[in-house]
């Protein structure tokens, strides 16, 4: 697809997106004059763009809806909850044309077609107009031809098969910017000019004169094949500041006559000239000067003779003396907050989506040659080349940093989009719901945001569907009849939380142990935490249609949002209270490409544990060694912290070293120390995927490759906590019930 | 715009050079009437004119008419070619082309 | 030396389309997003014509013309006001800002040129 058309169609939607929002804010904000004016502006824009693309269905529609804008912003028409809805609509119809220019060849859907004609009815019925299905001019038609009629009746005609024009340029058209040479150089374009005379009677003396005045005027005939209209139209930016007469080809004497009359030049002058130019005969002339004395003598003229009043042909009237009207000057308040905006947006340069993925990619292979350098000046003893080889690496994850961050976006957008599935689901459902957005800044990756919209819809819509109640419900429960939904993001250690919640139900507990015991997911008295219980609804078989009709929780596609989610490297968890309502919080990773790792040594393998997950590295004395053939944890500062043992875990074999050192890493609030030989340093990790054979694996999140191009693994460092967590339960269990 | 002066036996023998537009059409024109005031004889170099509008065709006008009137002389040589354009599409060359030169293509 | 227009609009595909026609027609395009915008990028160039939309973010097309006319540069430059047939009553105040000429839009690239092309030629 050609380049400005694609333009077009990002910056509609783009313009789109930007009227949703405006819309939704009206209904809260119905005065709001600047998004009032901003709503008008972004009509306008898809209104004129699309005319230049011949895009007539889109110009044609969105001209109706434009007008009932402008007539919101002009305070003709009041906003009103019917007229939102109904621009909503609009909205959507535009957005669907989009779609069929987009994709080149796609057509509207019959639904498409017909709602697009209702639309426009109620638009018309709005305006106030009689409502037809399709009124509004498409791309603007090119001037039609007029034919030069010229009146049969009365006087004679001038041989002259060309056009006359004379021209009087007003006094102000060079100040603006209105050059006649311009205008003539173009009406050559038209055709041939067969003569021209510059007239600079009205030039005065060099004291008197303006040197930015214009005291010139033309008599130039024309030949041309172009019709009145054309002539015309060559002259309309100086239609008001001049004196413009257009006598077509074979006009009436008498029109010249009139000219003659009307020209402030001499009238023997004017004739000379215009014999001279060949527009009159010099019969023509007397014929034309005889005329003017008999009306000097104040003698009726004769009706049939020459000078019979026919119809003027081809006269421009020019009604000059208008004063323009006042101009309102804006507020100057508005102008100096434009300016501050502005000065944010002129910093924006628009760049696609792949190249910042290349040079991503190009950025993660520089970090590991990068690692190799450094390990190949490291081994070289050189100091001065360790020296420089370590400043390149300085810069180098300063690239990758800048790299990383041009591609993080705010998920405020993605929020954004929200207000209108709540405003539309809310009233669908029949419950009134408000949507609160906070943390709309907190940024992340681009191809995290695009992921993770579907997902949060799931959410969104659960939460309202089976988390907010009814109002009677809620009000019989002491609730504001109003339910709330948030939608909240923000960073924690390393990554992007996203929590969605309402004030709603919440989940009861007793009712999901029941159903999952008769899934057959869990066995009956097992004992389950509260968030083991939450997590029930994200498996697979728990979610069927039966669930959602008997459980007043959630239940449909759950475990649909759990896999998405994580396939990102991400995690989710509800937090939920019986009558409290419902937080189900998604963690994920900032960026899925390049992660800071810290590198550790287990027999010759090598891990990469993610640096953020990293509180502390500590070595194992001996008594603890000792002490770890019979348990798994040691006292860390009065508290319990379970351990893994990779060398165990991995099933590396070999012999552990007399030092073993513990990597204390943290999620979720949870703490695990994972036991190594080694700690080899920290590191810049270019994750790449595990291949599908790898994907089972537990507590493995990727690879990357080291500078000595061995690989090393990426741990799971949340996988691996909660497998720690989850035996050193099962072991207290087992001690407890032991003691009973 | 630029106006170099050179000064011979009564003859003033000026180049006009650079944009004589509009925006240069005050000033121009308070220098040129100068000249005329000063002098018998102008000649106006016109080569270096790198682009005239109808401003600057007026002032041509406007000091050949002054000229005129004060009985004394202006001629305009060695036109530049975008100079030239413009009289022609004015069809003013005989009032304003004095020594009309044809630069080579 | 081809002449230069800047198109000032906050259509980035408006002014693609613009500038393509315009150049094509042998003139040298600037581009603009809005008054602001416009008026930055105009120091330190010579513009032999704009073209503006009345209606953009930040600052208008009139007050960008008010502006416009203010430097001694620009203040016998032509330009072009893009505007609607349902505000007529901004075409006047573009003409009272200064902006004598006008394009309707929306329009066709051709219309576009045939307006520049009075004013200006390349």
């Amino acid at each position: 697809m050609d380049q400005p058309l694609q333009t077009y169609i990002e910056e509609s939607r783009a313009l789109l997106e930007d009227m949703e929002a405006i819309l939704l804010h009206l209904e809260s904000a119905p005065d709001d004059r600047e998004s009032l004016n901003a709503l008008f502006r972004a009509a306008h824009t898809i209104k004129g763009s699309a005319g230049l693309f011949g895009l007539d269905p889109i110009v044609s529609f969105t001209h109706v809806a434009e007008n009932v804008l402008d007539r919101l912003r002009d305070g003709q028409l009041a906003v009103s909850a019917g007229l939102v809805e109904l621009l909503l609509q609009c909205r959507d119809h535009v957005s669907g044309l989009i779609d069929t220019v987009a994709e080149a060849g796609a057509a509207l859907s019959d639904e498409q077609q017909q709602a697009g004609e209702r639309l426009l009815l109620a638009l018309h019925a709005v305006l106030g107009e009689p409502g037809t299905a399709a009124t509004a001019p498409a791309a603007p038609p090119v001037p039609k031809e007029h034919a030069g009629a010229v009146e049969t009746s009365g006087g004679g005609r001038v041989e002259s098969d060309a056009w006359h024009l004379s021209l009087r340029f007003g006094r102000d058209v060079l100040r603006n910017g209105m050059d006649p040479a311009s205008f003539i150089r173009y009406l050559a374009t038209l055709g041939e000019i067969v003569s021209l005379t510059t007239l600079a009677e009205a030039l005065p003396e060099a004291a008197a004169m303006d040197p930015e005045g214009c005291y010139l005027g033309f008599e130039i005939r024309l030949r041309s094949e172009a019709d009145k209209q054309a002539v015309e139209n060559v002259f309309e930016f100086v239609h008001d500041d001049c004196d413009i007469h257009i006598l077509p080809p074979r006009s009436l004497v008498e029109d010249y006559f009139k000219l003659i009359e009307a020209l402030p030049e001499d009238n023997h002058l004017m004739g000379e000239i215009l014999v001279a130019s060949g527009a009159l005969t010099t019969r023509e002339l007397e014929l034309a000067l005889a005329c003017q004395n008999l009306k000097a003598a104040a003698e009726p003229p004769d009706e049939a003779g020459p000078c019979a009043p026919g119809k003027p042909v081809g006269q421009i009237l020019v009604e000059r003396g208008d004063t323009y009207p006042e101009i309102v000057d804006r507020a100057l308040k508005k102008q100096q907050q434009g300016r501050e905006h502005k000065a944010q947006e002129a910093r924006f340069v628009r760049v696609h989506a792949d190249k910042l993925d290349g040079l991503i990619d190009l950025v993660g292979e520089l970090v590991i040659a990068g690692a190799a350098n450094a390990l190949l000046a490291g081994r070289s003893g050189n100091a001065a080349l360790t020296e420089a080889s370590s400043a390149v690496t300085r810069l180098v994850e300063e690239i990758r940093d800048s790299a990383l961050r041009l591609r993080m976006v705010p998920i405020g957008e993605t929020f954004n989009r929200f207000q209108r599935v709540v405003r539309d689901v809310g009233r669908e459902l029949g419950k009134d719901i408000a949507l609160e957005i906070s943390g709309a800044d907190t940024e992340l990756d681009k191809t995290v945001v695009e992921k993770i919209a579907d997902p949060l819809m799931h959410l969104v819509r659960n939460a309202m569907d089976h988390g907010i109640e009814s109002a009677e419900v809620r009000a019989a429960q002491g609730k504001p009849a109003r339910g709330t939904l948030r939608l909240n993001a923000y960073h924690d250690s390393g990554g992007v939380v996203i929590e969605v919640s309402d004030d709603g139900g919440g989940l009861k507990k007793d009712r999901i142990l029941q159903k999952a015991w008769e899934r057959g997911l869990i066995a009956p008295n097992q004992n389950l935490s509260d968030s083991e219980i939450h997590q029930l609804i994200f498996e697979a078989g728990f979610s069927t249609a039966d669930a959602v009709t008997n459980l007043s929780g959630r239940g449909v596609g759950m475990d649909v949002v759990k896999k998405n989610i994580v396939a990102l490297r991400g995690t989710v968890d509800l937090d939920s209270g019986e009558g409290r309502g419902t937080t189900a919080r998604i963690r994920l990773p900032l960026t899925l490409a390049i992660i800071d790792g810290f590198l550790v040594g287990v027999g010759s393998a090598s891990y990469v544990v993610p640096l953020d997950t990293v509180m502390e590295c500590l070595e194992l004395s001996a008594g603890e060694r000792a002490a770890l053939a019979r348990r798994n944890y040691i006292n860390l500062r009065g508290e319990v912290l379970p351990l893994i043992r990779l060398r165990d875990s991995f099933e590396l074999g070999g012999e552990a070293p007399k030092r073993e050192n513990i990597v204390v890493v943290s999620h979720a609030g949870q703490r695990t120390g994972l036991v190594v030989d080694a700690l080899l340093g920290e590191f810049q990790a270019v994750i790449k995927p595990l291949g599908r054979m790898f994907r089972h694996l537990k507590g493995i999140g990727g690879s990357t490759i080291l500078g000595s191009g061995e690989v090393a693994l990426i741990l799971d460092v949340a996988a691996l906590v909660k497998q720690a967590t989850a035996r050193e339960m099962a072991a207290t269990d087992a001690a407890q019930t032991a003691m009973h | 715009m630029d106006i170099d002066t050179q000064q011979h036996d009564g003859l003033c023998q000026a180049t006009l050079a650079g944009e004589f537009t509009i925006y240069a059409a005050a000033d121009a024109k308070a220098r040129l009437t100068a000249l005329l005031d000063a002098c018998a004889e102008v000649e106006l170099d016109l080569s270096a004119v790198s682009e005239i509008d109808t401003a600057g065709f007026q002032l041509l006008l406007l000091i050949k008419r002054e000229a005129q009137r004060l009985g004394k002389t202006v001629r305009f040589v060695a036109h530049s070619r975008t100079t030239l354009e413009l009289i022609d599409l004015y069809n003013m060359a005989a009032q304003l082309g004095d020594p009309l030169v044809i630069p080579a293509p | 030396m081809p002449k230069t227009v800047m198109i000032v609009d906050d259509s980035a595909s408006l002014r693609q389309v613009v500038s393509i026609a315009l150049k094509g027609a042998g003139y040298d395009v600037l581009e603009a997003s809005d008054g602001q915008d416009a008026l930055a990028k105009l120091t330190g160039q010579k513009v032999h014509l704009v073209i503006s939309d009345v209606n953009m973010p930040n600052m208008d097309g009139i007050t960008f013309v008010k502006n416009l006319k203010q430097l001694p540069e620009y203040k016998f430059t032509p330009v072009i006001m893009l505007t609607t047939e349902s505000q007529e009553g901004k075409k006047a105040e573009g003409q009272a800002a200064g902006a004598k000429a006008w394009v309707v839009k929306p329009f066709q690239p051709a219309q576009m040129l045939a307006a520049v092309g009075k004013l200006i030629l390349p």
